[in-house]
């Protein structure tokens, strides 16, 4: 009775090591891993060459009040997003060859906005977690006169989550707000940055797909786990016959007749086209930085 | 009978691995000195005298007293004596090795299930069979067609020629087995074939000893159905491959006569490991000549949800904390 008692014991010892030693490799990497995430989280993760200022009004537009309203919005945005939130309003003419008096390289409206705000960024060393190709956004808004409208530059992982889509829904939101109240419009701008990057980054791997792919692929492993290999016939057709083969008497094989059947062959041919996709208006800025973007004139 | 060492007086058995009489006791090869019961008493052990529980069929077992391996005379005598048999080519150790080969990367089977304690249980055993010998004539007629098309501008042709086939061929088959074990499961006895007959010797019961046994318990004429299936099967198979070539073949007419038939007596070593789980019992056979296994391993279904539960946490968990670590990153 003890003995058998003692035996049981030990086939669940057993069993316990079997199970530790088949999924020691798995904890042992989530073992990392978490080891990994606490070392990054406790690590700092910051930009100290960029400035304070998130807020530059040049074109006036707002009141000292909203500036500071605005200010303290943002802060708490980059805070859970973790990325840099700017906003820039100018007036300045950007196109034709008044442009070029400001040193600008083109007489093309869209092109120098985005030079505007891609060198902004970059001078200004902008970026949450670093000061080159670092993670954030900038809206530039310029008001000149008869050159009114947005551009988005977007840096790092931002440009890498939104696609020209998000970068016109952000200035959709602006567009919707900026004639009656740019204050209400550069809100807006802050919120849906929040918003759209929310979509895209929080999901690098998104929850449905880390809740559903273990799931399949436990499943799977069940399933293969489950069959067993059944013993099969492996008795050779011969196997009990003397000398390994029969003694062939007679063979004949006669032909008799032959029929032929035609048919009319019919030729078809088709064709396809496909579509592509990727980060929303990436290029390089002047400094050799990436950056996405978009722009809206009015 | 009972073998017993000249040297020492132990019980000498039929070791596998050295193709011959042992003695576990003095490690003596060949010293085997045969003794027959003195009471003639076939339920007394002839060592001990202890009462055997002698079940109705068995030609050969082991004293629950004194271990001793014995022979009984009257079962493998007279009527009930082979003609012929092959030794156990295989040990214990050997066959425990085959097995745990063959499910170590079955996960789900219970922990115990290729335990040492497990598997000291498995006991080795001779099966009575019965080979069937046949001389036969068979006969094929039908007709095959060939089929080849090719291609014209626009055309496309298809010629089938038809012929007749004819083919007239005799085989004679050897020692075609038939388990004549009531106890034995016949799917798995022919699945544990094929045996090599080259190792088939003459009956001698030294080779018994170590072992247990059965005597046939159903007659040649009981199990000669089950022969001639086999027997039938492979000739009509092998008049199939002889008018191979064809793309399709219509059998009109195809016979397969027996001319003359004769059966032996014999007997073939086969392992048995009995694993109970859940009140329920899991045989497993292990060819003794070839080491081929027949059984289904038991699951357990705690270790389905255990291991696959583990497996679905373990893979959520590093998909978070990847997830965590791009976004810090």
């Amino acid at each position: 009775m003890r003995q058998g008692w003692q035996m049981e014991k030990d086939f669940k010892k057993e069993a316990i090591k079997q199970y530790l030693r088949y999924f020691g490799v798995w904890f042992g990497v989530i073992g990392v891993l978490a080891a990994l995430c606490i070392a990054l989280s406790l690590g700092k993760r910051e930009n100290l060459k960029a400035p304070a200022e998130r807020v530059y009004d040049y074109a006036g537009v707002l009141t000292e009040e909203e500036e500071e309203n605005l200010r303290s919005h943002i802060a708490q945005t980059e805070r859970k997003a973790r990325i840099h939130i700017v906003l820039v309003t100018v007036s300045l003419p950007v196109e034709g060859t008044e442009a070029k008096q400001y040193g600008l390289r083109y007489t093309d409206w869209e092109r120098n906005m985005q030079d505007l705000a891609d060198d902004f960024w970059d001078e200004n060393g902008y970026g949450y977690n670093k000061d080159f190709e670092g993670d954030g956004v900038l809206l530039l808004h310029n008001w000149y006169p008869g050159q009114n409208g947005e551009h988005l530059s977007t840096s790092g992982r931002v440009e890498w989550a939104f696609s020209m889509y998000d970068i016109d829904q952000v200035l959709n939101a602006v567009d919707r707000y900026y004639e009656t109240d740019p204050y209400k419009a550069y809100m807006a701008y802050v919120d849906m940055v929040d918003e759209m990057y929310g979509r895209g980054i929080r999901g690098i791997v998104p929850w449905a797909v880390i809740l559903i792919l273990p799931l399949v692929a436990a499943g799977i492993y069940a399933a293969v786990n489950l069959r067993q290999k059944k013993a099969a016939n492996t008795t050779a057709v011969n196997a009990y016959v003397a000398g390994g083969k029969p003694v062939l008497n007679g063979k004949s094989d006669e032909f008799v007749r032959k029929t032929v059947v035609t048919r009319r062959i019919e030729t078809n041919s088709s064709g396809h086209g496909s579509g592509g996709g990727g980060g929303g208006g990436h290029h390089h800025s002047r400094s050799g930085a990436s950056h996405g973007g978009g722009s809206h004139r009015h | 009978m009972i073998f017993r060492c000249k040297n020492c007086g132990g019980n000498v058995v039929y070791s596998p691995e050295k193709h011959g009489m042992y003695c576990p006791f003095c490690e003596s090869e060949g010293s085997q000195n045969r003794q027959e019961s003195q009471t003639g008493a076939m339920s007394l052990c002839p060592n001990c005298g202890g009462e055997i529980p002698l079940e109705e069929h068995t030609s050969a077992g082991q004293c629950p007293y004194c271990d001793s391996y014995l022979i009984f005379n009257e079962r493998v005598e007279g009527v009930y004596a082979p003609k012929m048999m092959i030794p156990f080519q295989m040990g214990k150790e050997a066959c425990k090795g085959l097995l745990r080969e063959k499910f170590k990367k079955f996960r789900f089977a219970p922990a115990d299930f290729m335990s040492e304690a497990r598997l000291n249980s498995m006991r080795g055993m001779y099966v009575p069979y019965w080979f069937y010998d046949y001389e036969t004539g068979c006969y094929f007629q039908g007709e095959g067609t060939k089929v080849r098309v090719w291609r014209s501008g626009n055309t496309e042709y298809t010629e089938t020629a038809f012929y007749a086939i004819s083919r007239s061929m005799d085989i004679s088959f050897r020692k075609i087995p038939v388990d004549a074990s009531e106890q034995m499961p016949d799917d798995v006895m022919d699945l544990l074939a094929p045996f090599d007959y080259s190792q088939m010797l003459g009956f001698s019961p030294e080779y018994m000893s170590g072992f247990h046994g059965e005597k046939y318990n159903m007659g040649s004429d009981a199990v000669e159905n089950r022969a001639n299936l086999l027997m039938k099967a492979d000739a009509l198979k092998l008049l199939k491959e002889s008018y191979g070539g064809y793309h399709s073949v219509r059998v009109v007419r195809q016979d397969v006569n027996v001319r003359e038939s004769h059966a032996d007596y014999g007997l073939l070593p086969v392992w048995k490991y009995i694993y109970q789980y859940k009140e329920q019992e899991y045989p497993f056979y292990v060819n003794g000549q070839t080491g081929k296994i027949v059984g289904t391993a038991p699951i357990s279904a705690g270790k389905v949800w255990g291991y696959t539960i583990t497996l679905w946490g373990c893979l959520t968990v590093i998909l978070t904390l990847l997830n965590i670590i791009m976004g810090l990153i």
